[in-house]
């Protein structure tokens, strides 16, 4: 909301304190100030002029020769270098003798051989914006010539934001009576001249104002003024207006918006001449519809509170006015409305039509009651002087006002203790009574304006607020908390990323909504599968739809754009949540880790020109790597149709599903850019954690040398190499310490080896702990691995 | 015997220099000092020299000795320095580095990892939520009323069940003080957060928060600004001005905003909000009271404060980052910047 320091002052006088000193006095006070900016100019030999011509300077591309009207007898010549006017368009000239803000002194003088006699200015050459574009076209029917402060009053508006627990500052005087608790001063203005009095007030009869919702309009006001001349305003109410950022339209709708600013009440002026019958407060029908004062058309239902005649609604209740009924130049008998509605109904009406308007605002926030007869009175007294015409004597009455707010229990030990310091009674008592609330017994009574204090804590909240936390010592002192099982995971977690960043990979953290074309770079689609992905009710776009049941779709979407701004070889992990649900709809999150990698084995050097290329196997290292010492397995499986996996296996750990790794489709890789093979895989980060954090045993170091045996092998060629890694892991041999493939071996041509087998070579090593083996018994030995290899392999040794 | 001992100095002498490897060399040592070399041999002709000659004869067969070994270890030291040399020659260092593997902590992993640490160091653990959560954790038990503009699905993102994506980490407060067993309450809860916006250079439809809670007896306004001075001094450094704001946020009561001043090259210093904090406001233990069947978190009895941190946010500052978006683009040009 907009704040005009000038009408600030109509109500204390901030005369003496800087702009940064208003503005600290209103962030600490828990008003955040979003903007300030000036108007107008109190500057000498500046005054509002406009174009009659403009020529290019004959010897300067970038500059014009103007001919200006600056109200003298003759024209002024200037040499202009801003290109944002036409011919016509007034602007401010600074005048030989003006000096501008920053001092720059205006003096006549030759630009490039051509006489210039001022200068035309900008909105920041005049101090009146902190950069602008151009000269500043002024919207003005003031004549060339007239100074510049004649028309923009100066004045320092400052845009606030008021948290919505604190609508009594959302006018002038609101912030007016919370600056003058904040710095002592006492308000000019007279508050009980806003506040309630019935003294003018006849209760209505209900044929002229019925209100049939009590409960949601518990105040209705209505004040009959006839022979009004509906014409504009006076340029000090326009002036008001234009100061916070409201256009003029008329006077008597100026003085609804004047008083709204002033004091927060809106108000409402129907013309009576489109009233048939009495005012009726009810709930509109269902099917009804109005057509309100900002064109659009409003279908209505039977929870929206209107303003209505015998005939049809006139106003959505604290919202907008109907255009129908809405004061035009032609007026001249008009009713206004002040009322109290309740905050909830204006609020669901006005989020429903996604409309909120400066009566809305407030409204559904909670105005003050005490104040709504008052400034009725203050408006009809407004209307007399500037329209016009003949008011009823009194206004009339509907409703009750609504009650005070109860007074509220308040302990000063309890104020001490929450601040943790004890700041004395006497300046709690002097806080609070500042702002208007009264003691009264071990209470206080709270001011009607101040909706928002009904608990001790909100008390306490002031007394914090005025006092400043700057003013309460810190205090440290921690008390002992025991790791957490959720810090146990953090740990592991950043272990596990640590571990990934030192092996070259780089980490990514993406936005867990993904558009439903990447659900099928899920890996486990390559699976048959019973969870299902979880779809936003409501999602912003296309791309952000479901969440992610995997990170490795935005692993493939974070890899197309790398390879397309350049890089040839990517590491890329993603650790983090995956989401989805049972098929009865039970959500289930998930802590996973995805990997990529695809390209350059390693970057291109003068060593490696031509690096090789990383592939499944590459792939097996990395996850190998993350489970150092555990029994990990990769089980092939065949992808389902439809996923973009052209190689796939699940990885186990132990007897623990782990995860799955697998390849990617040629045809999907060349759509992130790749032309080499992309490996993904993706982990349950918990699975894998369990795995890592197994407790190790020491284990006596081997004391007498191993023996080693080579073999090779022929195979099918499609035998898998964990088919003989089973038959070894069944081998019921002491002295069998390990074994290991160390050539593979095919010929697709057939020459050096049939098409449809391969060679295979295995290292084995023997080894007794307890002495140094014989060449016999390791002959021994090694003859039952062989024996036991082919009597279950289709294997030949060679 | 002298002339020959004078000879056989002065063919050493001129003998080693042709000698160019260690071959070579073994052979003139065995040639001059071998069993059966040269100066052996002459040597064993000393016990036919007259007694009276043996004094002057013995030092020049010692002078010779001396000369000849000196001429081998001199040499010998030459074939090691030539040797050592051809082992590195060809080496140019200067050469480019041919890289080990390098990959690089994402900036916000990074940054969370600091904030955790700091509130590890005064004594907080880590909690939990889910990320799919129900209005009653999410907004009913922070007093969020029915009607706040952030329960609509203008803001806030939700499934058809009802449920919704959290839109604040303060969802593990009362997740945290529904099952805890005894206090004090120290937690923190790093997690995400999910808001309805559009996507722009400040803001996000997700963004990494950082929670924290402490519930005890007693605990104070004091105890507040004690922590986040401490924390917000370790992550920007001791000379940091901090400012906390009244402002307002349903459940807490006082409520500040934290600003810290923020110094760039060029521009004057500006303050910019950097988190939210307060203490909890009653109505929340009372949501928390209604739920259990005991009265340790009743607002008669304890109090608490509760703060919340935008992680994004403190690592855009940190490092001068302009635009939220870098952080879920994922560039690596970006990432190794970080490295």
């Amino acid at each position: 909301m907009k704040f005009s320091l000038n009408w600030l002052n109509d109500h204390l006088d901030l005369n003496d304190l800087s702009v940064t000193e208003i503005d600290d006095l209103l962030t600490f006070a828990g008003i955040e100030v979003e903007g300030i900016e000036t108007r107008g100019a109190a500057i000498d030999h500046l005054v509002v002029a406009q174009v009659i011509s403009s020529d290019k300077h004959p010897d300067a591309d970038k500059l014009s020769v103007c001919q200006i009207d600056a109200g003298t007898d003759s024209p002024v010549q200037i040499v202009c270098g801003a290109k944002n006017y036409k011919v016509g368009d007034k602007i401010p000239l600074a005048q030989p003798g003006c000096e501008l803000p920053g001092g720059f002194k205006i003096a006549p003088c030759k630009m490039r051989g051509i006489e210039s006699h001022g200068m035309m200015c900008s909105a920041s050459e005049l101090g009146l914006a902190d950069s602008s574009e151009g000269l500043m076209i002024l919207d003005t029917d003031a004549a060339p010539g007239t100074p510049f402060a004649d028309i923009v009053t100066p004045d320092t508006i400052f845009d606030v934001e008021i948290t919505p627990n604190r609508p009594d500052l959302l006018s002038h005087l609101g912030l007016a009576r919370e600056l003058s608790a904040l710095t002592g001063r006492k308000l000019k203005s007279d508050i009980a001249h806003y506040r309630s009095s019935d003294d003018n007030c006849q209760p209505a009869e209900s044929s002229d104002i019925d209100i049939q919702a009590p409960e949601t309009c518990p105040l209705y006001s209505g004040h009959f003024i006839r022979g009004i001349k509906v014409a504009p305003s006076p340029d000090w109410l326009k002036e008001k207006l234009e100061a916070v950022g409201l256009r003029p339209i008329n006077n008597v709708v100026d003085i609804t918006n004047y008083i709204l600013h002033q004091t927060g009440q809106p108000l409402h002026a129907f013309d009576l001449a489109k009233l048939k019958g009495g005012i009726q407060i009810r709930y509109a029908k269902d099917g009804e519809t109005i057509t309100a004062l900002d064109g659009e058309s409003y279908p209505l239902n039977s929870s929206d509170l209107v303003i209505a005649d015998s005939e049809q609604a006139h106003a959505i209740a604290g919202v907008i006015g109907g255009e129908d009924s809405g004061v035009t130049h032609s007026t001249t008998d008009i009713l206004l409305e002040a009322a109290y509605f309740n905050p909830s109904k204006v609020r669901a009406t006005a989020r429903r039509f996604n409309l909120s308007t400066d009566s809305s605002y407030r409204f559904e926030r909670g105005i003050d009651p005490l104040q709504t007869l008052g400034t009725s009175k203050l408006a009809v007294e407004l209307i007399l002087q500037l329209a016009g015409g003949t008011a009823d004597p009194q206004t009339l009455i509907s409703g009750q006002v609504p009650a005070a707010p109860a007074d509220v229990p308040f302990e000063h030990n309890a104020c001490h203790r929450l601040l943790g310091h004890n700041i004395g009674d006497d300046k709690i008592d002097s806080i609070l009574t500042s702002l208007g609330l009264e003691p009264d017994g071990g209470d206080w009574k709270i001011p009607t304006w101040r909706l928002d204090l009904s608990r001790q804590v909100d008390l306490i909240e002031e007394v914090a607020r005025v006092f400043g936390l700057d003013n309460i010592p810190a205090r440290t002192v921690g008390s002992y908390a025991a790791a957490s099982k959720e810090d146990n995971t953090y740990s592991a977690n950043r272990n596990l990323r640590d571990q990934l960043v030192h092996q070259g990979f780089y980490e990514a953290l993406s936005v867990k909504l993904i558009a439903e074309s990447q659900l099928s770079d899920d890996p486990a689609t390559a699976m048959k599968g019973g969870l299902v992905p979880m779809r936003i009710k409501n999602p912003i776009s296309d791309d952000y739809v479901y969440l992610r049941p995997s990170v490795v779709p935005s692993l493939l979407s974070i890899a197309k754009h790398n390879v397309n701004h350049g890089s040839s070889a990517l590491r890329l992990f993603e650790l983090g949540t995956v989401f989805s649900a049972t098929p009865k709809g039970q959500a289930i999150e998930q802590s996973s880790l995805g990997l990529l990698i695809t390209g350059d084995r390693e970057p291109t050097s003068w060593r490696k020109p031509q690096p090789e290329t990383l592939d499944f196997h590459d792939l097996r290292s990395v996850i190998e790597s993350l489970c150092p010492g555990q029994d990990i397995q990769i089980h092939p499986i065949t992808p389902q149709p439809g996923c973009h996996l052209a190689l796939a296996a699940q990885i186990r750990i132990g007897k623990s599903k782990a995860g799955i790794c697998g390849q990617l489709t040629p045809a999907r890789a060349r759509e992130i850019g790749m032309e080499t093979p992309v490996l993904v895989a993706e982990f349950s980060a918990n699975t894998l954690n369990t795995a890592r954090s197994t407790e190790r045993r020491f284990a006596e170091l081997p004391r007498y040398p191993a023996s080693t045996r080579d073999i090779a092998m022929e195979a099918p060629a499609d035998l898998p190499n964990s088919d003989i890694e089973a038959i070894f892991a069944k081998i019921d041999q002491k002295l069998l310490e390990s074994y290991s493939l160390f050539d593979v071996f095919s010929d697709p041509s057939g020459e050096k080896l049939a098409a449809d087998k391969k060679s295979l070579a295995y290292t084995i090593t023997y080894r007794h702990p307890k002495r140094t083996l014989e060449q016999a018994e390791v002959e021994e030995a090694h003859q039952q691995i062989l024996k036991t290899l082919s009597k279950n392999l289709p294997v030949v040794f060679r | 015997m002298l002339d020959e001992l004078s000879s056989i100095q002065s063919d050493a002498l001129a003998a080693i220099e042709s000698i160019d490897s260690e071959s070579s060399l073994e052979e003139f040592r065995i040639h001059y000092l071998g069993k059966k070399g040269r100066l052996t041999a002459t040597a064993a002709g000393m016990r036919d020299v007259a007694k009276e000659d043996k004094r002057e004869i013995g030092q020049k067969l010692n002078e010779v000795r001396t000369t000849i070994t000196g001429l081998i270890d001199t040499r010998t030291a030459q074939l090691d320095a030539q040797k050592d040399a051809k082992a590195v020659a060809g080496i140019d260092p200067t050469l480019p580095a041919r890289s080990l593997p390098q990959g690089a902590g994402h900036p916000l992993s990074q940054m969370l990892n600091r904030a955790v640490d700091t509130l590890h160091q005064l004594g907080f653990a880590i909690a939990e939520g889910p990320e799919i959560e129900d209005e009653w954790h999410c907004f009913d038990a922070l007093n969020t009323p029915e009607d706040h503009p952030a329960r609509n699905e203008k803001d806030t993102f939700y499934f058809d069940s009802g449920k919704l994506l959290r839109t604040h980490t303060s969802t593990v407060q009362v997740r945290t003080m529904e099952g805890a067993k005894t206090l004090p309450v120290r937690i923190i809860a790093p997690g995400s957060a999910f808001r309805r916006d559009e996507i722009d250079a400040t803001h996000s439809i997700s963004f990494t928060q950082l929670e924290g809670l402490y519930v005890a007896e007693e605990v104070s306004l004091a105890d507040l600004k004690g922590t986040l001075e401490y924390f917000f001094h370790s992550i920007f450094g001791k000379d940091t001005e901090l400012r906390f704001r009244p402002h307002f946020f349903p459940f807490t009561e006082p409520s500040f905003e934290i600003d810290i001043k923020l110094h760039t090259a060029g521009k004057s210093a500006r303050w910019i909000e950097i988190a939210g904090c307060g203490m909890v406001d009653p109505a929340v233990f009372e949501a928390i009271h209604s739920q259990r069947k005991d009265d340790l978190f009743s607002p008669d009895q304890v109090s608490g404060f509760a703060f919340g941190l935008g992680i994004d946010r403190l690592a855009m500052i940190q490092h001068g980052i302009p635009d939220l978006r870098l952080f879920s683009e994922n560039d690596l040009r970006f990432l190794n910047q970080f490295a």
